[in-house]
């Protein structure tokens, strides 16, 4: 442990610990060891995070079809138990890696530690690393890559937002996904917008339909990949 | 909604540190939550309560005292606490990382911590 004062009253002993121990911290430590590695290796990586359903696993495939001619691209793929996405993804010819957590609700720097000694990293320029579908959790998580991107899609109604500004806070791109449902969901996408810069005035935001790939373009902007 | 396995992480590495002291028994832990982390400090206490059962730190006294967030501009060089915007459409105060004085984006200095600060054991 960090700086210790030892206060001792006859039997009883008070620890005053200076400046304290951050549980929080050893995630961080974590993840700036990751962000190094893969920065020594020209690896660049994004985390992305959203809820279930959000479109996160489209939105890479997306992004794996419109960049992999430029770039050597690996996925991590963060579920609890399944590979059925990996499936998914790995059908678009890339490297693709399940990090199955078990029952845990995010990712964290640790277990994409793990999984980055299981790649080349000599051989792949892009990593992908799809977090455990949450909107919550895996914002407390850093991981070390270079930018974090919150996927929210229309179909959550209008308030995803305003009720997790903390998770918006930790993110550089914010995507609204499935916007050919806006109009039928009664979601003002410029609404949402405006109330995630005014959380993150730095936040870049790409408004996409994952599946038509509508918007994908500016989302690489965004990431600028 | 990780506060079980978070809770898990304090009391290891407070029971390591009793170990190290030779402690008999934890009587007081003490802990600072900031209030940007995600962690409910009343999950935070009931996992405590169920995982000390079986150590020496059962029956112990858990302080939390909350940090208030504070951010700091890149910018212009402000530092102060965390700012709320109301949101006009549903009339709802948001956090905003917007500095109050030149708004640009300021960064997070305080609040993101889950510290131990002290711990009382008898030896």
């Amino acid at each position: 442990m960090a700086n210790l004062k030892e206060v001792v009253k006859g039997e009883e002993v008070t620890l005053e610990i200076e400046p304290g121990v951050d549980i929080l911290e050893v995630n961080k430590q974590l993840a700036q060891k990751n962000m190094e590695l893969l920065r020594e290796h020209n690896v660049k990586a994004i985390d992305i995070m959203g809820s279930i359903g959000a479109g996160k696993t489209s939105l890479i495939e997306k992004l794996v079809q419109s960049l992999k001619q430029k770039y050597r691209i690996a996925v991590f793929k963060g579920d609890l138990t399944t590979t059925i996405d990996a499936e998914r993804i790995g059908r678009h010819g890339v490297q693709v890696l399940t990090i199955n957590t078990g029952r845990e609700c995010h990712l964290d720097a640790n277990v994409v530690a793990r999984a980055v000694e299981r790649i080349s990293l000599e051989d792949i320029d892009l990593l992908f690393i799809e977090n455990v579908g949450n909107l919550i959790c895996p914002a407390e998580f850093p991981l070390g890559t270079e930018k974090r991107v919150v996927v929210v899609s229309v179909t959550e109604g209008p308030y995803m937002v305003v009720k997790h500004p903390f998770t918006f806070m930790n993110a550089d791109v914010m995507v609204i996904n499935k916007k050919d449902l806006a109009e039928i969901m009664k979601i003002d996408t410029e609404q949402l917008k405006k109330q995630v810069k005014e959380i993150k005035p730095d936040v870049k935001v790409a408004v996409t339909n994952a599946l038509s790939g509508e918007g994908v373009e500016e989302l690489i902007k965004a990431l600028e990949l | 909604m990780h506060e079980l396995s978070m809770t898990t992480q304090i009391i290891d590495s407070v029971l390591e540190e009793a170990k190290k002291q030779d402690a008999k028994k934890v009587i007081e832990v003490h802990l600072i939550i900031g209030k940007m982390t995600f962690l409910g400090i009343e999950q935070v206490r009931f996992s405590y309560n169920i995982l000390v059962e079986d150590t020496i730190m059962k029956g112990s006294k858990l302080i939390i005292e909350e940090q208030d967030g504070t951010i700091e501009c890149p910018s212009c060089g402000y530092k102060g606490s965390l700012q709320f915007a109301d949101d006009p459409a549903y009339h709802v105060p948001i956090p905003t990382l917007r500095c109050p004085k030149c708004g640009k984006a300021a960064k997070i200095v305080e609040g993101n911590e889950c510290t131990i600060r002290s711990i009382r054991m008898l030896k």
